[in-house]
């Protein structure tokens, strides 16, 4: 599985983020910051949305929108771990369901070091790696999730 | 609404077909249901197409009941496409329910056609329609069924061997139906033993890549008279989108949940009443959940349910008795007509595989995900409850 490339800078790292992940992701500006997804939260109803919504579904208000970076640690609801590869993804690979504690429960690829080591109910951080390679063979970068340990 | 019949079905061999296309496949499938039927090629009014991947996979996005009816001489009256994900052939069924129910018409024909061989990639999961943001990250149908397997098997002890017992029962099932594509009995040892797709289902806990078509021919039950004394009347038809919910159960289908309901409402059929059922096995855990999520055992129980013999052939409530998508394989739009011409037969009499004294059938297709990163439900289902109109 990827390890993080020592070395690469958060700018450099930005550059292979898949077009379509960049908006979702903050890099860290400075070397104490992490890496973070942006959300949004309605200001009526307190609802969080991961991606960003435009409309509150529960309100119809646009207004009541408002940027959020959520938090970097989450626990593992559930998991699988890929055997047979799409395109410019290398099996085997684990991927599975992430609770923020925002109450949202989202998609993510998984980095461990052993597929063993997945536990439902562990813990998580966020970190961005690679995710994989497009149709040129080259690298393509996304968020995922990794073991923490206090 | 008015009761409407089914007087005639008809299907293609399922399985993979290098030298046909979807139209010819759809050909021969409404040939068949016009001769199961009996019934005059004029008297056709109105045409229902179900079929979901043929805009990415043919470019043909539209017009392919006009293509396969216009073979069959049938043109100058109302004919639509239906695309509804792996219920698409399903909602076909049911527009041309509603189209009879409501009066609008007096006979009508539903029909499902998919041609999946064609499809790029071959040895690797067929990718799902949209849901782009997911895809780049490593999605397929397998992964959100590997997730849901996981889940299940944390929460509630069902065991990877339970999990291949759908896939042994389905198989079995398929032995004497020649219109399986997979037919030659396994263990649950060759179950296990097959290569991983997505941990934990192994190959032979998904249902294969296939080409199919299959059609059914409704009338008014006044008019379903002329054709037949073995009309198959629709005691409903449901459908239904997946509610949204925030951080949604994995192990329940909230669309299955939601039209199974509005279905048993409709007909004031239960659970306890049905002979058999046929279900949207697209993988083995998904027959577990729904055996769960229609009531024919309690939440968690679908484990213990298969392993007890209770959906085998001769158990409490028979499922997946023509093979299901396990076996038969699963044309997506093609499905769910598939699944109405196998309990027509059933509930005639006269299938292969027949569930002694067959009177109530129940059938259940669904599929497709919601393109966003936050967990979601199945984007369509539909429950079709048949019974002996006789
Ligand atoms: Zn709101």
């Amino acid at each position: 599985m990827p390890t993080h490339e020592s070395g690469s800078t958060a700018q450099s790292i930005e550059e292979y983020i898949d077009p379509r992940l960049k908006p979702l992701i903050k890099m860290p500006e400075s070397p104490s910051e992490r890496p973070r997804l942006i959300g949004n939260k309605c200001k009526f109803c307190k609802e969080y949305f991961f991606p960003k919504r435009v409309l509150c579904p529960n309100c119809l208000k646009e207004e009541g929108l408002e940027d959020v970076l959520l938090s970097h640690r989450g626990r593992l609801y559930t998991y699988c771990i890929v055997k047979a590869a799409p395109l410019g993804f290398s099996a085997p690979y684990a991927v599975g369901y992430v609770d923020l504690p925002e109450g949202l429960r989202i998609f993510s690829p998984l980095t461990v070091d052993n597929e063993k080591e997945l536990q439902i109910g562990m813990d998580l951080e966020l970190f961005v790696d690679k995710i994989r390679e497009d149709e040129t063979g080259k690298t393509v970068y996304g968020y995922r999730f990794r073991p923490f340990s206090i | 609404m008015r009761t409407v019949c089914i007087v005639g079905v008809g299907m293609t061999q399922f399985g993979r077909f290098k030298e046909s296309n979807v139209i010819e496949l759809g050909r021969i499938a409404a040939l068949n249901a016009l001769r199961d039927a009996g019934i005059d090629k004029k008297d056709i009014q109105v045409a229902y197409a179900g079929h979901a991947r043929t805009g990415q996979l043919y470019n043909r996005e539209c017009g392919i009941g006009q293509s396969v009816l216009w073979e069959l001489g049938i043109s100058g009256i109302p004919i639509s496409s239906v695309g509804n994900f792996c219920s698409s052939g399903s909602t076909a069924l049911r527009d041309a329910w509603m189209a009879i129910g409501t009066g609008m018409y007096d006979v009508a024909i539903a029909l499902g056609v998919e041609k999946l061989t064609g499809r790029a990639g071959k040895g690797r999961p067929l990718t799902s329609d949209g849901v782009e943001l997911l895809t780049v990250m490593g999605f397929s149908p397998p992964v959100y069924f590997g997730n849901v397997a996981t889940r299940h098997m944390e929460e509630y002890g069902t065991t990877k061997e339970q999990l291949a017992m759908v896939a042994v029962k389905n198989r079995k099932n398929a032995g004497p139906n020649p219109r399986c594509q997979y037919r030659d009995p396994i263990t649950i040892e060759e179950v296990l033993n097959s290569p991983l797709i997505v941990e934990p289902l192994t190959l032979l806990n998904c249902c294969p890549t296939t080409d199919g078509a299959a059609a059914a021919i409704l009338c008014s039950k006044e008019v379903a008279k002329r054709y037949t004394s073995k009309p198959v009347e629709i005691a409903a038809s449901a459908l239904s989108s997946g509610p949204y919910k925030k951080c949604k159960d994995i192990t329940t289908f909230g669309a299955d949940r939601c039209a199974g309901k509005d279905a048993y409402e409709i007909s004031g059929i239960g659970p306890e009443d049905i002979d058999f059922a046929e279900v949207h096995d697209c993988f083995t855990i998904a027959e577990i959940v729904h055996y769960e999520d229609f009531g024919f055992c309690k939440k968690g129980e679908g484990g213990r349910f298969i392993e007890e013999g209770l959906s085998d052939i001769n158990g409490k409530i028979p499922v997946s008795v023509s093979g299901g998508l396990m076996s038969r394989g699963h044309p997506i739009g093609a499905t769910g007509l598939a699944q109405i011409a196998e309990a027509v037969w059933q509930l005639r009499g006269v299938a292969e595989n027949q569930v002694k004294g067959a009177k109530v059938a129940f059938t259940h297709c669904a599929g497709g995900f919601q393109d966003t990163i936050e967990l979601g439900d199945v984007q369509s289902s539909a429950v079709t409850i048949l019974k002996r109109g006789w």
